[in-house]
């Protein structure tokens, strides 16, 4: 960000003379303290304030409630009463019985829970290689390419952003049915009566591609949109073949959007349970279904959050890699 | 010059403020934070807490936990919100009570009754009318969670059964709670085209895990309901075992005919899917087949549609309930909305024309069913008698730790190991 | 452009056509119309089939308005339950917007601006709930709904509120903070130095220049509440809290008839009008502004 050298004012310069513990201390921790060279003065809360009801919404809608989740997972249930959560919210009488059973059944014993976390991570990233090979194909063709066509070809790549999800894979479980149209496509070829919502892993996983790919496309194409010509003809006049253009220059400069369109895809996916829901069965369940599955149990509400629990681990550490590289593509930018 | 450590007095007054505020609060969590479970217990009556299960042996009177509505009651605007499972009644008849009475009703649905009882356990759905199942009214009851019925208001109960009301059934002597909505067995339907009847009648509940029929077979998404014919069908007659064996060889065979045959967990496959042609066997409660008939494709006969049961004694019969939880904003609309149900030509409307399910009127006599072509005549199997509930199992309400152990069983089952 | 052809290699044939570095793209052309046309054509069978006379999604049998408006228990027009659903999907997603947009909008100027640690953990709790599975933020809020906060806020509409608002905050603050990266901070010290007050600076300097990326976070809060089904359902209680989005869910899971085809495309065409009518207002009363707010998104 460019810096504005202006002149420091008096009211300034009294402002700073008075607090210097507070100046010294700030000019450490930003090398890039703009503010205090450019002369604006700003009241100490005024940048506070707008953060605030912001601020005040995730903490009451996104930590409060995760701290519930660990006080029921950590608590108990009311057998006498329909099984229902008893959550105990002072961390000193924390259980951890339940939470331990949960843990144990993803690899000790009958480890029932084994299959759908493989599953799901079988699924996850099948998905989202070909989400990914896929979606940096359409998004290269309509970035480089696509000059006559790109505006309607842009229109078609967002819509399934304001189509309902659920209205596509819905759409898809009326086309896979077993007297739908594409059973009656195959039948000449012979698999006709291929039952393809009974609990097959192709289903769950193109169906997941389906739902995820927009998603993909858009970052992609962006930061394709926005590589200069004149770096892959640089490319190109130094003696580099087309695919070596892509491979040295192209892929690098987009890498940063990969990577945010892995995450998006991602992430969500190893929480989804309605695909599974639509267009699968108990054989081909995730751990999402596993989750909802105790949501609705009787006494499963302890069991339910401790799968919150493991599923958010399982999950963090991606994400906090991702923050770590968003927070270094902010700094160096 | 003020030397840097000295805080301001606006700092000072700051913290002194925020300390101020926060003490309060910090004690009163500190007060919150008892050990739930360690307060004195007392609860709303002991007599509540000490309701034995019911059995057919050991009939249980369920104590009035208030006193029944007044009869001169004026009767509420509404709207009448109904729970109820999905596709289980008729919309006409409930337009018909809708006019009768100028109100609204709301009908929300359930696909499985646990969900169902958790809703109305924690207050997600508060209705005026609440569809149970007999095992689940003595919890709900214990914890004050329904209200006794005002026998005056539902004069109809004359229509039903005696048994019913005189000395009552075996979960609620005097019928103090809950009136019968439907009756119903448990049996296997199945395709008459793909299935012939005696191959039907020699496999009996095979049929569900037979190799041939693979991909077209469907259980019941409920525990109770699967696990319990499935001990039926390894042999044994305990459909309320509390064996933990009996269960886990339950449990075995049902992933097995789900592995191997791609059997589904569905609710509705007896009706949405098997007239279709999707399924060629399903699990199913007799109601569910005799409904099927209005979800034929047309030009298709309702001669495909077969049921069969197993013998008597062997097999199950239970039946919904109709309660008015104490929730409910419009008791008095609810109490009509019961007694218009178990009138006669309502209810029977409602059997006849769209929900397959047949409720315990004396005035349905089982073999006219057939003769006025209520009931097709291949599905003679699937009408209810009296005195089926005399020779025939009925599941009961599990003892906490066991119905832990059946749900812990269909855990496995759902995660699909 | 000419083509460079060497002596050697006539680009010529089927060879020839991999070495020419202008070669027309079609396999990448192929790849993406194959694309569109697999993301579309479902979507369109399923329009189609709305208006099927018969009873099946998936075998047609002839056209009719029978799920529309003929039928007259289960048609769109004499449902009640589908019309009462499609009302609160709109409630609940013209509120999330509402409430949403601006508070994000503001937190990402006053985190792009504020500088300190509180700022940077604030900054990496709202990514943090960006990424996270919707499944986890759906059962926390419910845990939290039926158990801390079980008589303050009861589960139902204003429950399923909370939580899309929740849910969505965090897009417009993604959306507005890679727009305010590429702004920084002269416009609006230029207005000061000329003597307008912060506030003045921010309200005729800085929203106005992102107005595009606030149009983008409005478009797609407003398209994504109306297709939350994880949050709205876990959150529900009771038919009037039902959402389109649950009813289709639950049609698909047990007896789907043509209702729900129709219904999902009158949400299709009433948010295609929504969209629409947004960016052509926005174009008429930006007066030429570059629409480039979706791209934004793609910024993180």
């Amino acid at each position: 960000m460019p810096e504005i050298a202006t002149e420091t004012t008096a009211p300034v310069e009294q402002e700073q003379a008075e607090e210097p513990r507070r100046r010294r201390r700030r000019r450490r921790d930003h090398p890039d303290a703009s503010e205090e060279r450019s002369g604006v003065w700003y009241p100490r809360w005024y940048w506070p304030s707008f953060v605030a009801p912001g601020a005040l919404a995730l903490i009451f809608l996104f930590i409060l409630p995760f701290y519930v989740v660990f006080s029921v997972a950590f608590g108990t249930v009311d057998f006498n009463n329909f099984g229902t959560a008893v959550p105990y919210y002072a961390p000193w009488w924390w259980s951890f019985n339940t939470f331990n059973t949960t843990l144990k059944q993803f690899y000790v014993g009958s480890h029932i829970y084994q299959a759908p976390l493989f599953r799901t991570f079988e699924y996850v990233i099948a998905a989202s290689i070909i989400c990914l090979v896929l979606g940096y194909a359409v998004a290269y063709y309509t970035a480089r390419f696509a000059t006559r066509y790109k505006g309607l070809i842009l229109i078609l790549l967002v819509s399934p952003f304001w189509i309902s999800y659920l209205m596509r894979i819905y759409a898809w479980q009326g086309l896979l049915d077993t007297d739908g149209p594409i059973n009656k496509i195959l039948a000449p070829i012979g698999f006709g009566h291929t039952n393809f919502l009974e609990g097959k892993s192709i289903t769950i996983i193109l169906g997941l591609v389906y739902g995820y790919i927009p998603f993909m496309i858009l970052p992609i194409y962006a930061s394709l949109d926005r590589i200069q010509e004149s770096l892959l003809e640089a490319g190109r006049d130094l003696g580099g073949s087309g695919a070596q253009t892509f491979w040295r220059v192209t892929l690098p400069l987009s890498r940063p959007a990969i990577l945010a369109g892995i995450v998006i895809v991602t992430l969500p996916m190893f929480g989804d349970y309605y695909t599974n829901d639509l267009l699968g069965s108990t054989k081909t369940s995730m751990f999402g279904n596993l989750i909802s599955q105790q949501t609705e149990a009787t006494a499963g509400a302890t069991r339910a959050a401790s799968l919150v629990l493991i599923l958010s681990v399982i999950v963090l550490v991606p994400m906090m890699y991702y923050l770590r590289e968003t927070k270094r593509q902010v700094e160096q930018a | 010059m003020r030397h840097p450590k000295d805080i301001s007095r606006r700092q000072f007054l700051t913290r002194a403020g925020g300390a101020a505020i926060a003490m309060p609060s910090l004690a009163a969590i500190l007060a919150a934070c008892t050990k739930p479970g360690s307060e004195t217990p007392g609860g709303s009556g002991s007599a509540l807490d000490n309701i034995p299960i019911a059995t057919l042996d050991n009939p249980v009177t369920l104590p009035p936990t208030q006193d029944p509505i007044a009869a001169d009651t004026p009767i509420e605007s509404g709207p009448l919100v109904l729970y109820n499972w999905a596709d289980y009644i008729y919309k006409k008849v409930v337009a018909d009570f809708e006019d009768k009475f100028g109100v609204d009703v709301q009908i929300t649905t359930f696909n499985n009754l646990e969900e169902g009882i958790q809703k109305v356990v924690n207050g997600q759905v508060t209705p005026d009318v609440f569809v149970p199942t007999p095992g689940y009214l003595r919890r709900l009851v214990a914890k004050d969670l329904l209200q006794p019925l005002q026998h005056d208001l539902i004069p109809n109960m004359s229509n039903v059964w005696p048994s019913y009301s005189n000395p009552g059934p075996y979960y609620d002597l005097g019928w103090n709670y809950s009136v019968p909505y439907t009756i119903y067995t448990w049996g296997v339907a199945y395709n008459r085209d793909r299935v012939p009847d005696d191959s039907a009648a020699q496999q009996g509940w095979e049929m569900l895990w037979n190799h041939d029929y693979a991909g077209e077979i469907s259980l019941y998404d409920s525990y109770g309901d699967t696990i319990a014919i499935t001990i039926l069908r390894n042999g044994s007659l305990d459909v309320n075992t509390q064996d933990p064996q009996v269960i886990d060889a339950a449990k075995q065979a049902i992933l097995q005919t789900i592995n191997d045959n791609q059997a589904r967990l569905t609710i509705n496959g007896v009706y949405a899917k098997l007239p279709a042609g999707d399924y060629t066997v399903a699990e199913a409660w007799s109601g569910d087949i005799v409904g099927a008939q209005w979800y034929l494709p047309n030009g298709v006969g309702t001669d495909i549609l077969g049921y069969w049961k197993p013998e008597d004694g062997k097999t199950m019969i239970g039946n919904d309930l109709l309660v008015v939880p104490t929730v409910s904003q419009n008791p008095r609309l609810a109490h009509e909305f019961i007694n218009f149900m178990l009138d006669e030509k309502e209810g029977t409307e409602n059997f006849t024309q769209w929900n397959g399910y047949q409720p315990p009127f004396t005035s349905i006599q089982p073999d006219t069913l057939v003769k006025d072509g209520i009931v097709p005549d291949t599905l003679t199997s699937a009408v209810v008698t009296e005195d089926m509930f005399k020779k025939d199992l009925t599941p009961y309400e599990l003892p906490p730790e066991i119905d832990q152990l059946w749900l812990d069983a269909w855990t496995e089952i759902k995660a699909g190991a | 452009m000419s083509v460079a052809v060497t002596p050697e290699t006539p680009a010529r044939g089927f060879r020839g056509y991999f070495r020419n570095p202008w070669r027309k793209p079609r396999f990448l052309q192929a790849t993406t119309i194959g694309y569109l046309l697999w993301s579309m054509l479902p979507v369109l069978i399923a329009v189609i089939f709305s208006f099927n006379e018969g009873r099946s999604r998936a075998a047609w049998q002839s056209f009719g308005l029978r799920w529309w408006t003929a039928d007259p228990t289960d048609s769109l027009l004499h449902d009640a339950e589908i019309r009462a659903a499609m009302v609160q999907t709109f409630r609940l997603s013209i509120l999330t917007v509402i409430i949403a947009v601006p508070l994000g909008t503001l937190f990402a100027i006053g985190i792009d601006r504020w500088h300190g640690r509180p700022a940077r953990t604030a900054n990496f709790t709202m990514l943090l709930s960006f990424v996270v599975p919707e499944i986890i933020l759906g059962v926390s809020l419910y845990i939290l709904f039926t158990s801390l906060f079980k008589n303050i806020i009861p589960l139902g509409t204003n429950a399923q509120l909370l939580g899309l608002v929740a849910y969505q905050v965090s897009y417009p603050v993604i959306i507005v903070r890679a727009r305010l990266l590429s702004i920084g901070p002269e416009y609006e010290e230029a207005a000061m130095d000329l003597g307008s007050t912060p506030n003045q600076a921010i309200r005729r300097v800085l929203l106005p220049l992102l107005t595009p990326a606030i149009f983008a976070s409005i478009a797609l809060v407003f398209a994504d509440s109306v297709d939350d089904f994880v949050t709205v359902q876990a959150l529900s209680a009771g038919s009037t809290s039902q959402t389109l989005a649950m009813k289709i869910y639950s049609a698909a899971r047990s007896s789907p008839t043509p209702e729900v085809n129709a219904a999902a495309t009158m949400m299709l065409v009433t948010t295609l009008l929504v969209i629409t009518g947004g960016v052509l207002f926005y174009k008429k009363f930006s007066k030429g502004q570059e629409l480039g707010g979706a791209t934004d998104f793609a910024q993180l």
